[in-house]
């Protein structure tokens, strides 16, 4: 059995802000989804809330046919979701190993022994080419292989369903592509399912077989990524009317 | 597990038990003067390895800490005064009443963070001694009075027990699973939720057993002077030598706690009989140095800059 996680009109409002109007978003395991969106667009808000880190103003958050919205980050973790901080937050002064083992101990695979989760953490960093740094702080890692430990520490909660903010951001082209190798490596060993914040439109368009656009808080555009490339909102979106008006 | 590897694996654990096993052995041959003083440096002790599972493994500072000895002592005098128990069964009543205060104190102020929380408690704190102060059952504000007799020894057997626990209970939830999410929410509680970390619970359940050891040592502090009067019971700067004893020693540290209730016993004993009240400042300044310059404690200087110590002491 495969599950997904779907945001269902949502809206969330902070304060004076309308981060989220009336958005519906699903991803099921083993399905690589991309969300795209200018600066400030929403695109954190949306994973936090559905991630349990916030609750939505209204809308629902539905988890395997239930409704998980008002459930703490904790719980939905348990049941199979985990998301990347699109800034890492790292437990600095603990080793990479130490990090990803938390994720083992805690996450949805329940392993209860310390041993055994240090062995699935050393898994987790062989598969995504950090087992070199295992020993190091996270405090001495760079922010590339920060981002890279927050990718090891959500998959090692056992997720079957990846909630990734912007963790392609910063790379050079090299870099990005060896990223994306990877990334899709990794996702096609474990099947996992994927949403993938990114402003780097190429790495997105390339990983995901169907992306989701929005705009101050609204979806404009969903679609395959070569409908959503050449649609006119989103073109205006990204590149301004005059832009779109020269395209179309 | 084998007990070489164990022997092996845990040497601070060890070293703290054969500490505890020559006192126990000790203990008859030991002159009354120097047992007393024993019995209340192995009483700072415990209070400090109470504190730390609050403040040492989470890192939430408890300011109001002294309301669980408060209100453990005042069980112990209610129970023993006027059910007239066994003096140690009143320890038992200390403990679970502290235990109780913990649960429902922690069930509230563990959701602020900071120095929120530290509010939090010291309010309570200060909320149940005036509470206590208008309960006619508890002497009415004039403290309970009991004549007991003086039992050096049982004391200490006493306060050994409830350190032997306290130091057994440090080494198990600083390891294994509990070990990991704990230092997980120190550093960053809400990426230790963001990996399945319930926090919530796991603070609770380390504040239930700082409350239920804090109330444990308050009644048997009150047992060694045979009566509870409200101010000292409530006495705030306990909460403060307990912290003191946590950062100079070293916090969440297995070992730390100890050596903080040496380091600040001794200068407290000192001026005892010198000059009272000028301990805190020599405290003050141990606190002020080692939160400035070694942040991790006397274990954490060590670990530094002692390299054979590292893999050895914790
Ligand atoms: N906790 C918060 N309190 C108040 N406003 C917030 C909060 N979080 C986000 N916002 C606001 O909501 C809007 C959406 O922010 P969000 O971080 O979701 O955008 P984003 O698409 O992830 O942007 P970026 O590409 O810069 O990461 C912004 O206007 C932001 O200022
Ligand atoms: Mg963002």
């Amino acid at each position: 059995m495969t599950i997904t996680i779907a945001a269902v009109e949502v809206h969330k409002r902070f304060g004076g802000v309308l981060a989220l109007r009336d958005v519906s978003i699903s991803v099921a395991e083993g399905q690589v989804v991309g969300l795209i969106g200018p600066n400030g667009s929403g695109k954190s808000t949306l994973l936090n809330v559905m991630a349990g880190v916030e609750r939505p103003t209204a809308g629902r958050v539905v988890l395997d046919g239930k409704r998980v919205d008002g459930l703490p980050a904790h719980r939905i973790v348990e049941r199979g979701v985990a998301k990347t901080h699109q800034i890492p937050r790292p437990f600095l002064g603990m080793t990479t190993e130490d990090n990803v083992t938390v994720a083992a101990l805690y996450g949805s695979w329940k392993v209860r022994d310390a041993g055994a989760a240090r062995e699935q953490a050393r898994k987790v960093l062989n598969l995504i080419g950090l087992d070199g740094q295992a020993d190091a702080l996270a405090a001495s890692l760079t922010v590339q292989t920060r981002k890279r430990l927050e990718f090891g520490r959500a998959i090692a909660t056992g997720a079957r369903i990846l909630l990734l903010d912007e963790i392609f951001a910063g790379l050079s082209p090299d870099e990005l592509r060896e990223a994306i190798r990877l990334f899709t490596h990794v996702q096609e060993e474990i099947g996992f399912g994927a949403l993938v914040v990114e402003h780097v439109m190429p790495a997105v368009l390339t990983i995901s077989e169907h992306v989701v656009v929005i705009e101050e808080g609204r979806k404009i555009a969903a679609g395959t990524p070569s409908e959503v490339v050449r649609d006119p909102n989103v073109i205006e979106a990204y590149l301004g009317t005059e832009a779109a008006r020269a395209a179309t | 597990m084998n007990f070489g590897r164990l022997l092996r694996s845990a040497p601070t654990l060890w070293g703290l038990a054969g500490f505890l096993v020559v006192l126990a052995v000790w203990g008859p041959w030991i002159p009354t003067f120097v047992l007393t003083l024993l019995i209340n440096l192995l009483l700072f002790a415990s209070l400090a390895y109470s504190m730390n599972f609050i403040a040492g493994l989470t890192g939430y500072v408890s300011f109001g800490h002294v309301v669980f000895m408060g209100t453990g002592a005042y069980a112990w005098g209610y129970v023993v005064g006027t059910f007239g128990w066994h003096p140690l069964a009143g320890i038992v009543a200390g403990a679970a009443v502290g235990l109780v205060l913990a649960l429902g104190i922690g069930s509230v102020a563990l959701r602020f963070r900071g120095v929120y929380f530290a509010i939090a408690t010291l309010v309570t704190a200060l909320a149940a001694r005036n509470i206590i102060l208008v309960i006619p059952a508890l002497g009415d504000g004039q403290g309970i009075i009991l004549n007991l007799g003086f039992e050096p020894l049982t004391w200490f057997y006493t306060i050994w027990v409830i350190l032997g626990i306290q130091v057994g209970l440090t080494y198990w939830v600083t390891h294994g699973r509990i070990g990991y999410g704990l230092r997980a929410i120190k550093s960053d509680e809400d990426a230790a939720k963001a990996l399945g970390v319930d926090a919530a619970r796991l603070k609770l359940f380390v504040f239930a057993f700082s409350g239920l050891f804090a109330g444990a040592a308050g009644a048997l502090n009150v047992w060694t002077l045979s009566g509870v009067f409200p101010e000292p019971a409530f006495d705030l700067l306990f909460s403060l030598q307990m912290l003191a004893m946590v950062i100079i020693g070293g916090m969440g540290t297995l070992l730390g706690p100890l050596l903080g209730a040496v380091a600040v016993y001794l200068p407290h004993n000192y001026f005892l009989t010198v000059a009272v009240g000028a301990e805190f400042i020599v405290i003050g300044i141990l606190v002020t140095f080692f939160a400035l310059v070694v942040p991790q404690g006397i274990v954490g200087a060590l670990r530094r800059y002692v390299p054979t110590l590292r893999g050895i002491i914790e």
